[in-house]
C-alpha cells in the first residue's frame, strides 16, 4: 500500500528539559525563524522575560515569530506589558501596530489602566486606536467609555470609531450622547448615517 | 422573578428582534467565524432561550451583555457548544477531500524528492471517520499515492474514542456516504450491521493520544504536510486559538497546508497562514521560505 | 467585453468588496453602493477580504488600512502578488492623510485613495471611475 505507518514518534529522542532564561533570551536573536519562534513561546513561563519580549518585538522582522511574541506577551499581561504595546501604536509600522491593538484587546485590566492618557494623546490616530481596542474589550465599562468619547473628543474620525464601537457594546443610556453628537455634526453625511445606525442597533430595532 | 420571565418568553414572544438577531449574529461570527444561514433564526432562538434560563438572565440583552463582557469566555463557550453540532460521518465536508487528492497533493508532490514522505496530520480524529476518509480518498482517486510513502498520523485527547478508532467499526449512518463498491473494497460486514475497517488499512494509520495545548505532545509531529483541524479551533477561545494555530505552523514544514472545518476561517485567529484556494476550498499553507 | 472581462452588454452588475473592521462603515458602503447599483459583500479584516476574493469575482475592493490579523497595506500587496485576483482594482481607506502614508498606499499597490470621513458622492464616483463601469 501506498499508506505507511511512519515510525518517527516512536523513534524521536525524549524532549529536552525546559531551557533556563538566560538560553531562551539568546535564543530569540538566533538566526533561524524556527528557533526564535520557540524561544519566543517558551518566554510564556518566565514573567520576568516581558520586557524583553517586548524589546524583542521592535527587531523582529519574522510575522510568524511577532505573533508568538505577541501571544507570549498577552500571557505575561500586566500594565507594564500595556505601556509598551500601547507604545508601538505610534508605530509607522501597520502590521506590528495592528498586531498590538489585538495584543492590547486581550489584556483588558492592564489597558484599562492606561486608557485615559491614551484618549487624551495629542494624535488622533492613537485615540482612534484605543477606541478601536475599546470596541473589542471584554470590559464592563467599555459602553461608559466609549460614551466619555462620544462626549468629549473634537476629532471627528476619533468620534466616529467611538460610534462605531457603541454600535456593538454600548447600552440604551449611550442613545443620548448620540444624539447630541448628532447636532454637533449636522451635515457630515458619513456620522448621521453611522450615528443613526448604531442607534438602531443599540434600540434593537 | 427571571424564571417566569423566561417561560413567558419560551411560550410566546420572539427571543430577539430582528435588529438584535442581526447583532447577535455579527459578533458569534466575529468569534468564531461561523455564519448563521436565512432561516436559522428559530434554531438561534431556542438555543439562546435555554441559554437566557440557564444563566438566569432577565433578557436577551441582559444575556448578550454577559457573553460579551464575561472575562473568561465560559459563557460564550457554553453558547458555541449549544450551536454546533458534532455529527462525525465519512467523507463529511468531502470537498476538502477534492481539494486533497486534486489540488494540494500534486502541488506538494512536486516540492518533494522521491524517497521523501509525505504526512498527513488529522486532529482532532474522532472515532475515525476522518482518518480513514482520508485514506480513502488518498487510494482511490491520488494517481500518484502508489509512488509516496503516505504517512497518515490521527490524534486525539480523548482516550476511548482513540480506542474506537482503531477498531475502526462503523455503523450504517456513519458509512452512508460511501458506496457499495467502495464499502466492499475497505471493509469488512460485521454483525448487527455495523462495518469494520480492513486489517490493512486500520494498521496503516499511527493514532496518538494528543492534547494540542500541551508542547510535551506536540513537539513530536514535525514536517508535516497537511494538517486537517476540523471544527476543533471554534471551541477554543482567542488566546487558545492563536496558541494552535502558532503550534501548527511549527508542526508544517515549509509550504505545508491545513485545512479547517466548514465554517472555520483563519481570519478568526492568525495571519500568519496565506489563503489557498483548490477546487471549492479554502485552504491555508504555511509559506514557503522561511522568514 | 471590457478590459477587465466583465460584459456590459448583458448588463451584469459591478461586484465590489468592502473591507473594513467597522461595522457602520460597511453599513455605509453598503447603502450607498447598493444605492448605485453594486452588488456588495464585506469582509472585516484582510484575511478575510483575501479568502472573499479568491473565492468569488470582484470588480473593485475597499479596503481599510488599520485592521486586525491582516492590514490594509499586507492585503493589498498580497493580492498583487497573487495572479489569481492580482487584477482586482483597489481603492485604500485611512483616517491619516500625510503623504508617506499616500505613498504607501499606492505603493502598495493601490489604484486610488481616499480620506475618512468618506463623502457619499465621491466614494460612488470614485467607485465607479475605479471599477470601469460606463458614466451614467
Amino acid at each position: 500500500m501506498a499508506l505507511v505507518k511512519g515510525s518517527n514518534l516512536a523513534t524521536l529522542p525524549v524532549p529536552q528539559p525546559a531551557r533556563d532564561l538566560a538560553t531562551l533570551l539568546a535564543d530569540l536573536a538566533a538566526a533561524e525563524p524556527s528557533v526564535r519562534r520557540a524561544a519566543a513561546r517558551d518566554l510564556a513561563l518566565h514573567p520576568e522575560a516581558a520586557m524583553a519580549a517586548c524589546d524583542r518585538l521592535v527587531m523582529e522582522a519574522s510575522p510568524s515569530v511577532r505573533a508568538v511574541l505577541f501571544t507570549t506577551l498577552i500571557h505575561l499581561q500586566s500594565p507594564a506589558v500595556a505601556v509598551r504595546l500601547a507604545a508601538l501604536l505610534r508605530s509607522d509600522d501597520a502590521p506590528l501596530r495592528n498586531a498590538a491593538i489585538e495584543a492590547l484587546q486581550e489584556m483588558p485590566d492592564a489597558f484599562a489602566a492606561h486608557l485615559q492618557e491614551l484618549l487624551a494623546d495629542d494624535d488622533s490616530d492613537v485615540r482612534i486606536f484605543a477606541v478601536n481596542i475599546l470596541g473589542a474589550l471584554r470590559h464592563t465599562q467599555a459602553p461608559v467609555w466609549l460614551a466619555g468619547v462620544v462626549r468629549s473628543d473634537p476629532h471627528v474620525n476619533v468620534c466616529a470609531a467611538a460610534v462605531d464601537g457603541l454600535a456593538e457594546v454600548g447600552g440604551l443610556e449611550a442613545l443620548a450622547d448620540l444624539e447630541d453628537l448628532r447636532r454637533r455634526f449636522d451635515g457630515n453625511a458619513f456620522m448621521e448615517f453611522a450615528i443613526d445606525a448604531a442607534m438602531r442597533r443599540i434600540r434593537g430595532e | 422573578m427571571a424564571t417566569a420571565t423566561v417561560a413567558h418568553l419560551k411560550a410566546s414572544s420572539p427571543v430577539m428582534t430582528d435588529e438584535e438577531f442581526a447583532k447577535f449574529c455579527e459578533f458569534f461570527y466575529r468569534k468564531t467565524g461561523i455564519q448563521f444561514q436565512d432561516g436559522k433564526k428559530y434554531y438561534v432562538e431556542r438555543r439562546i432561550a435555554d441559554r437566557i434560563e440557564k444563566t438566569g438572565s432577565d433578557s436577551f440583552r441582559d444575556y448578550f451583555t454577559l457573553v460579551r463582557f464575561e472575562a473568561n469566555g465560559e459563557e460564550l463557550q457554553f453558547l458555541v457548544n449549544s450551536m454546533t453540532v458534532n455529527e462525525t460521518y465519512f467523507f463529511r465536508e468531502d470537498y476538502q477531500f477534492d481539494a486533497l487528492v486534486g489540488g494540494i497533493l500534486p502541488e506538494i508532490a512536486r516540492t518533494k524528492r522521491r524517497g521523501d514522505p509525505i504526512r498527513i496530520w488529522s486532529i482532532p480524529c474522532s472515532s475515525g471517520e476522518e482518518p480513514y476518509s482520508i485514506a480513502i480518498s488518498i487510494l482511490e482517486r491520488w494517481d500518484q499515492a502508489d509512488s509516496w510513502n503516505i504517512e497518515i498520523c490521527a490524534s486525539d485527547i480523548d482516550s476511548k474514542i482513540l480506542h474506537e478508532a482503531r477498531k475502526g467499526l462503523f455503523s450504517e449512518r456513519s458509512v452512508s456516504r460511501v458506496s457499495a463498491q467502495l464499502r466492499s473494497k475497505y471493509f469488512v460486514p460485521r454483525i448487527g450491521g455495523d462495518f469494520q475497517i480492513c486489517d490493512a488499512l486500520r494498521e496503516s494509520i499511527d493514532f496518538s493520544l494528543v492534547n494540542v495545548v500541551d508542547p510535551l505532545h506536540t513537539h513530536r509531529f514535525r514536517n508535516i504536510d497537511v494538517i486537517f483541524c476540523r471544527n476543533l479551533l471554534i471551541y477554543f477561545d482567542d488566546v487558545g486559538r492563536r496558541e494552535t494555530v502558532e503550534m501548527f505552523f511549527d508542526a508544517l514544514g515549509p509550504g505545508g497546508y491545513i485545512c479547517l472545518g466548514h465554517s472555520e476561517s483563519m481570519s478568526r485567529m492568525s495571519s500568519i497562514f496565506v489563503p489557498r484556494k483548490f477546487k471549492e476550498s479554502i485552504v491555508y499553507q504555511k509559506p514557503l521560505s522561511a522568514e | 467585453m471590457n478590459s477587465r472581462g466583465r460584459s456590459e452588454v448583458g448588463g451584469q452588475q459591478p461586484r465590489v468588496l468592502v473591507v473594513d473592521d467597522g461595522i457602520t462603515m460597511r453599513m455605509f458602503y453598503r447603502s450607498v453602493l447598493e444605492g448605485a447599483g453594486f452588488g456588495v459583500e464585506e469582509a472585516t479584516n484582510g484575511v478575510e477580504g483575501y479568502e472573499k476574493l479568491l473565492a468569488q469575482p470582484f470588480d473593485l475592493m475597499i479596503v481599510d488600512i488599520n485592521m486586525p490579523k491582516m492590514d490594509g497595506y499586507s492585503m493589498v500587496r498580497m493580492v498583487r502578488g497573487d495572479p489569481n485576483v492580482r487584477m482586482v482594482p483597489a481603492i485604500m481607506v485611512s483616517t491619516e492623510a500625510n503623504t508617506q502614508d499616500v505613498v504607501l498606499a499606492y505603493e502598495a499597490g493601490a489604484n486610488f485613495y481616499l480620506r475618512k470621513p468618506v463623502v457619499p458622492e465621491e466614494l460612488v464616483l470614485v467607485s465607479r471611475l475605479i471599477a470601469g463601469v460606463p458614466a451614467q
